[in-house]
């Protein structure tokens, strides 16, 4: 639906990749001021990019080539700021209206009475902006956006500026978009379970390159993001199903493939999907299994490679999904590791971390 | 004592040409002037620092200069006097239309300085907003620009129209002193001031002008407030 590839200088800056999307909802993921932002302004019609194109539905909103360029209010491309951005000078009932107001009654998806209730902003509608919540004035934004009846929405950190609880409370009204409006979205952030709580496929940016695209645990192993990867601690990512809770004992089991790992105790019900992630360098290897030790997990697995990066080694083993250990070059050399030997990767419970759920 | 405090009818007319011209100066660059304000702001353009530099000229200048530079261009025999009045009938010098020309030049740095800032402070992405969800330049204009910078562009009415009142030098320097046409309240004030007895009549058009000064101060507070509350720029 969203096919892009193109070059925009600002500045010192620049902005360069390709990106095709094709799932109903995806994600751009990457580290603040990596220009994911001008990407998305770019999409909009609100900067111009030097060099490409962008293309939505097979029709080109942008090609330098062919000199087009449309304007961003004849693209239908709507945008949802981080800060919202609702029009201080009108009630919430005129923002919404405000897109929706300049569209053809034919052109028109949805109701008013149909979003506000989707939302739940009802009792909002005579308010000002000023008198409203972070997590309310968000709602509205999604709202307005929605009312133009955008042919793609693109979400730019709608919950950066919020705190932890009201994000629990804005996802869900995001994923009924999602699911019951059934309109393509973009959702752009910084914090990676944002993005897997909404969707599973993603696209990568870093400095200013698009570097990769796809299900997130086979984008996150591409080897160009593996630096990236290993600065968020996300070089080892599984998707894993909740099995059961003890909360007597303060711990979770989850459920990969055959392989059945302990981790702190999590507020997710049973049978729900959740991604995990683990740094390499909070695995462990050893050539048998371990008694007398609180590490509760040891899976067995087969190592595969073995690279070394300055002054350490990363192990690649296979444990039914490869797995990556960081470790020094002497305790390689200690136990006398070669590629194709068995190894137990160790990992403690409490260094796994619960990216969201899907 | 109260009949001295009583305006004769030629101190009335000087005040109700100052309201006049005024008034007239005023409507005259309302949209000019918004619009150089905003383009000031908002857009780049070559020679941007030209135009900047003409407009704002009438503010660092002798007011003699300009009033002279007009009466050379406007005047009944100047290039653009001539050619006005042979197409349009129309005479600029000592007419108080002249005078109503003479104070919007003087008055325009004023409103211009006045609505540049308050586009500048309007955040550009709200605009952005507007344009997403389909509104083209001119309604993104007039429907979020412009209402947001209202408090600035009333701000810049008040300064025009008390500029107005207050011109004297390009005023007496290009329309001169012509009682009942271009003798304002500072050209009337001036006159009595050099007229043995003309001190009462002269104190009673200062009274005047501090009431009438106090009234349009008045009334842009009123409005600015009530702009204010609109656009919840105060706390509730």
């Amino acid at each position: 639906m969203l096919a892009l590839d193109l070059e925009l200088r600002q500045g010192v800056f620049t902005l360069q990749g390709r990106l095709t999307l094709e799932q109903p909802a995806s994600g751009l993921f990457g580290p603040s001021g990596c220009g994911k932002s001008t990407l998305l302004r770019a999409i909009a019609g609100l900067i111009r990019p030097q060099r490409g194109f962008i293309h939505l539905d097979g029709a080109p909103l942008f090609d330098a080539r062919q000199g087009i360029d449309v304007p961003p209010h004849r693209r239908q491309v709507g945008l949802v700021f981080q800060d919202s951005q609702l029009f201080p000078h009108l009630s919430v009932e005129r923002n919404l209206l405000y897109g929706f107001k300049l569209l053809p009654p034919t052109k028109r998806r949805f109701t008013l009475a149909q979003i506000v209730d989707l939302l739940d902003i009802g009792p909002l509608l005579g308010r000002r902006p000023r008198h409203l919540s972070g997590g309310e004035r968000q709602r509205v934004a999604l709202g307005r956006t929605l009312l133009a009846s955008p042919r793609l929405l693109l979400l730019d950190e709608p919950l950066a500026a919020l705190d932890e609880s009201r994000k629990q409370q804005i996802l869900p009204f995001l994923r009924r978009v999602r699911d019951e409006l059934r309109l393509p979205m973009l959702y752009v952030s910084h914090a990676i379970n944002e993005i897997l709580s909404l969707t599973p496929y993603l696209a990568v940016m870093e400095h200013g390159r698009l570097l990769g695209q796809g299900l997130f645990s086979e984008v996150i192993r591409q080897n160009h993001i593996l630096d990236l990867a290993r600065s968020l601690g996300l070089e080892n990512v599984l998707q894993v199903t909740v099995e059961r809770h003890e909360p007597e004992i303060g711990s979770t089991t989850v459920r990969y493939d055959h392989h059945m790992l302990h981790l702190p105790l999590s507020a997710l019900p049973p049978g729900s999907e959740t991604w995990i992630a683990l740094r390499a360098a909070d695995v462990a290897l050893a050539l048998q299994p371990i008694g007398g030790i609180t590490i509760q997990n040891q899976v067995a697995g087969r190592l595969m490679s073995l690279r070394r990066i300055a002054d350490r080694m990363i192990a690649e083993v296979d444990i039914g999904v490869p797995i990556l250990a960081e470790v020094t070059v002497k305790a390689i050399h200690d136990l006398g590791l070669s590629e194709g030997d068995e190894v137990y990767c160790l990992f403690k419970a409490r260094a796994w971390q619960y990216l969201g759920t899907g | 004592m109260w009949s001295t405090l009583q305006p004769t009818p030629e101190e009335l007319t000087a005040l109700w040409l100052s309201l006049k011209i005024g008034l007239w100066c005023t409507a005259l660059i309302a949209v000019p002037g918004i619009m150089t304000g905003w383009l000031l702001a908002r857009v780049r353009f070559p020679g941007k620092a030209l135009v900047d530099g003409l407009v704002h000229l009438p503010l660092v200048l002798p007011p003699v200069v300009p009033g002279y530079l007009l009466l050379l261009l406007l005047g009944r025999n100047g290039p653009i006097g001539r050619w006005l009045f042979d197409t349009w009938g129309v005479t600029l010098a000592f007419t108080w239309q002249g005078a109503v020309v003479a104070s919007a030049i003087m008055a325009f740095p004023l409103m211009v300085r006045a609505v540049r800032l308050a586009v500048a402070l309007v955040e550009p992405r709200l605009e952005d907003a507007a344009r997403t969800l389909g509104a083209g330049p001119l309604r993104v204009w007039l429907t979020i620009t412009v209402p947001l910078a209202l408090p600035g562009i009333l701000t810049g009415l008040v300064l025009a129209f008390a500029r107005s009142l207050g011109e004297f030098g390009a005023t007496v320097t290009f329309v001169g002193n012509v009682a009942g046409e271009t003798r304002t309240l500072p050209l009337a004030i001036y006159t009595y001031t050099q007229i043995p007895g003309g001190d009462g009549p002269a104190l009673r058009l200062v009274v005047l002008s501090i009431l009438l000064a106090l009234a349009a101060l008045w009334a842009s507070e009123l409005g600015a407030r009530r702009v204010e509350r609109r656009l919840g720029h105060q706390q509730s």
